[in-house]
Order: C-alpha cells, then sequence, then structure tokens
C-alpha cells in the first residue's frame, strides 16, 4: 500500500511541478525548469521528436521570450511596427527555442550545481549554477536572470561564463539594424533559424 | 651572467619602451572620457546600479558600443576568420589528430606557466599581494614538482589557484578608460588599452630578459604560434559553434570580449579586501 501510494506520488510528481504555481521563488523555479530538462536530456529512450516537444514545453512555462525578444532589440523595438515587433518575436523565440533544443545533443552526463540567489531589488534576482563538466574540466558558469511577473518568477536572461545573451544578440541586432535594417536582420535571423532546425531534424 | 652593461642597457631599453606604454595610456585616457569610449564605460553593472528601478539588471546598453574604428576593425576580423579557415584550424586538426589530448593540455598549462611574470606584476601592480604571492609559488610548485609545468600540483595537492591578470585589467581596474574597441590580426579582439597592456605584458616574457630583442621577437612570434595552434586545438569547435548561434559574428565576438573584460575587472575589484 505504502508502495502504491510512493508510485502514485512519483508519478503524480512530474505533471504537478511542471505547474509555475508551485515554483514560488526563484531558485524553485531554476531548480525545478533545470532538473526537468536534465531528466529528458538523459531519457535516451525516448525519440528525439519527443524530447524536444517535452524541452519546448518546459521552457516555455519558465522563460519569457516575449521580453527576451524585445529586449534583445533594444531601442530600434519601438522603431519598427507592431507587425513587424510580432513577426520579430515569432522568429527570435523560434531562434532560441532551436539553439536551446540543439544542445540536446551536446549532452554528456554533466551534472548542475545550484549555487546562490542574488536578489536586485524586490523584483530582479539572479540565480548562480554551474554546469560540472565530467573529466574534471572548469565548470561553465550558468547564471539565469530572472524577473517577478505577478505571483511567478520568469527568466529573462541567461549568462554564459559571465556573458549576457540577451546583451549579445543585442549587441549583433543593433549592428545590423544600423547597417542594414530590418528586412535584413529578420531575414537572416530566419535563415539561421531554419538551419538549426535543419540540424536538430537531421539528428 | 653575460655580458653586464649590455644586459642593463636591454633592461633599461625596456623600462623606456614600458614607460612609454604607460605616457600613451594616459595620453589617450583624457580624449577617450569625453568622447568614444563612453557607452563602453556603461558597464551593466554601473548602469544598473545608478537606476536599479527602470531596467532590469544586466540590460542596459541599449545602444550598442562606440566602435570609432569599425573601418580598420571589420576587415581586420575577416582577415582572423580566413586566417582561421585557411591555416590555423587545418593546422589545430592536424596536430589534434596525431597529439593526444592530455599532452595539449600540458602544452597549454606549460605556456600558462611561463606567462607568470605578467600575472604576477599586474597582480603587484594593483596591489594584490596574497595573489602576487601566489603566482609566485605556483610558478616554483609547478616549475620544478609540475615538470616545467606541464602539470599543475600547486593547485591539484596545494589548492592553489591561479589569478589571471594582465596589463589591460590593470587599466580597467584603476578606472582609466581603455578606449575604444580594435581588432587585432593575429591576436583578435582588443581595445587600444588592452592592446598596449598586451605590448607591456610581451616585454616581461622572460626570453626578453637572455637574449636580444629581435630574438626575443622571433621567438616570441613562433611561441605565439605554436601556442596559438595549441590552444585552437583544444577549442576546435569552439568557433563553428559560435557562428551557428550568430546573426552578426562580429557583434557577437565584440559583445562576448567586451562583456568578459568587464566582467573580470569587476571580479579583480570583489577580491579586493
Amino acid at each position: 500500500m505504502l508502495a502504491l501510494t510512493a508510485a502514485l506520488v512519483v508519478s503524480l510528481a512530474p505533471s504537478r511541478f511542471l505547474s509555475p504555481a508551485w515554483a514560488d521563488d526563484p531558485m524553485s523555479v531554476v531548480k525545478t525548469t533545470v532538473n526537468q530538462a536534465l531528466e529528458v536530456l538523459r531519457d535516451n529512450q525516448t525519440p528525439l521528436a519527443q524530447r524536444q516537444d517535452k524541452l519546448r514545453q518546459i521552457v516555455s512555462t519558465t522563460f519569457d521570450f516575449t521580453e527576451m525578444a524585445k529586449s534583445a532589440l533594444g531601442y530600434h523595438w519601438k522603431q519598427i511596427t507592431p507587425d513587424q515587433q510580432q513577426e520579430f518575436t515569432k522568429a527570435f523565440v523560434a531562434f532560441i527555442e532551436d539553439s536551446y533544443l540543439s544542445k540536446v545533443n551536446d549532452y554528456r552526463g554533466q551534472k548542475v550545481a545550484f549555487l546562490r540567489v542574488t536578489t536586485d531589488g524586490p523584483q530582479y534576482a539572479e540565480v548562480n549554477t554551474d554546469i560540472v563538466e565530467p573529466e574534471g574540466k572548469d565548470p561553465i558558469h550558468l547564471n539565469y536572470r530572472l524577473v517577478q511577473e505577478g505571483a511567478t518568477w520568469k527568466i529573462y536572461d541567461v549568462t554564459v561564463d559571465a556573458i549576457s545573451i540577451i546583451a549579445n544578440y543585442r549587441n549583433q541586432f543593433n549592428r545590423v539594424m544600423n547597417n542594414q535594417g530590418y528586412a535584413t536582420l529578420i531575414s537572416d535571423l530566419k535563415s539561421k533559424q531554419a538551419a538549426l532546425a535543419a540540424s536538430l531534424a537531421n539528428h | 651572467m653575460t655580458s653586464g652593461p649590455k644586459q642593463i642597457e636591454r633592461t633599461g631599453a625596456r623600462w623606456m619602451m614600458l614607460a612609454s606604454f604607460l605616457l600613451a595610456v594616459v595620453s589617450f585616457a583624457t580624449p577617450a572620457l569625453s568622447q568614444g569610449a563612453a557607452p563602453m564605460s556603461q558597464s551593466p553593472a554601473a548602469q544598473s546600479a545608478a537606476n536599479p528601478s527602470t531596467q532590469p539588471p544586466g540590460e542596459n546598453n541599449q545602444g550598442g558600443y562606440a566602435d570609432p574604428m569599425s573601418g580598420f576593425n571589420e576587415p581586420m576580423f575577416t582577415f582572423n576568420l580566413k586566417l582561421d579557415d585557411w591555416v590555423l584550424r587545418p593546422v589545430a586538426s592536424g596536430y589534434a589528430t596525431i597529439t593526444p589530448q592530455p599532452v595539449r593540455e600540458s602544452v597549454d598549462r606549460f605556456f600558462d606557466n611561463v606567462r607568470v611574470i605578467p600575472r604576477f606584476a599586474n597582480n603587484l601592480l594593483q596591489l594584490k599581494l596574497a595573489e602576487a604571492g601566489g603566482e609566485v609559488a605556483r610558478f616554483g610548485i609547478n616549475t620544478t614538482i609540475g615538470l616545467v609545468g606541464f602539470f599543475d600540483p600547486a593547485d591539484e595537492l596545494f589548492g592553489l589557484k591561479k589569478h589571471p591578470n594582465d596589463f589591460g585589467l590593470t587599466i580597467r581596474y584603476y578606472d582609466i578608460p581603455t578606449g575604444p574597441y580594435l581588432m587585432l590580426p593575429f591576436f583578435g579582439p582588443s581595445t587600444i588599452g588592452d592592446t598596449v597592456g598586451l605590448a607591456a605584458d610581451g616585454a616581461m616574457d622572460p626570453i626578453s630578459y637572455f637574449v636580444p630583442l629581435w630574438v626575443a621577437f622571433t621567438v616570441a612570434t613562433g611561441e605565439g604560434a605554436v601556442e596559438a595552434v595549441n590552444y585552437r586545438s583544444l577549442h576546435l569547435n569552439q568557433f563553428e559553434e559560435a557562428d551557428r548561434y550568430a546573426i552578426d559574428l562580429y557583434g557577437a565576438v565584440q559583445d562576448a570580449y567586451l562583456q568578459t573584460r568587464d566582467h573580470d575587472v569587476k571580479k579583480l575589484h570583489e577580491e579586493r579586501w
């Protein structure tokens, strides 16, 4: 009976943890998301397409992709039309998702250490984690920046070895916008995303 | 103990070089204060400290970096990419197939060990005495027990971590603007200040104490080439990876470099006391 209860709890756990309402502080949001993602990464029995769908679902609940797209465009956001804003957000989200998904194939059993949370005012927090490489190499420092949106915390940026990904894209987008303009930016973004998606499908 | 006076002369010349570098730093720092470097000093941390409520931390470099030398930098970037494509990557991957990874990692550590003097000197210049001392201890241990630096027992057995430091960071450490972004041929991303630092640190290469300057220069070039090939062989996928995820590779490299330098000096300040 006890075993049955335990089995029930375990089988229910993943779906319950998907609900963001459970994750009420920055650390548990990150922990839950990362642990769920790791579970999918480790599970090499399930077909890749299914694992990618699962990952997409996990990240979409905790990443604020719309805010990321807006932020990555910086002050150019206000210079494009609402239609273009929508088009850009869609393309950027697809691009970031596919970048993330392509990491599935790179996973080599690395473990994640959850280090600490630092807060910046009541609204902003940063969760520091280390990706521990198996061969005793230097760990990769991966930090998640979160913003409180109502009752939940959402990830709006990730830093890899202290390099903010959103700031990095902002510099790239800013250069393309200034030198070539929006048409080039959106077509470059779409073609890079298509290339990523194609390499995902090939695996 | 070779020819005393000549040795002194050479040392003197080196210090003259250093002094003129320092002068150069001071002279470009003043105009840089008022113009191009402004957005670069707008480090995310500094900005978010100034107005914590208006924008998310680390999300402030809205206008990009001033890049007054982009006319030089962009062709240089293309040159470096071609150099990598045609020379460095093929050589490095050939070398990687005939040299086992542990050996290449040892070679990497060897070069790292040789570069102790700039690390020591710059830690000293920033009054980081424990770190400077740590570098001396590391050099002693790794040169002897670590077989001229091929291994790192200082870290593995004694827990003595490396304290990376360079003259470009010393410049930043004292809040001297490092001037606009500069893409160097062969060396890659830099700034005016970091280039001065590169030359200053290079002048501290121990090889240049024992041989005439032109020999030191030749050796340093050869050394640099071997080091570059070895380093590249350890990071064979890195550039291809960057290109896969970049929309504008120049901008990605520029930002990654400047963010890293900003972060490194921030870390130096945090470790101060």
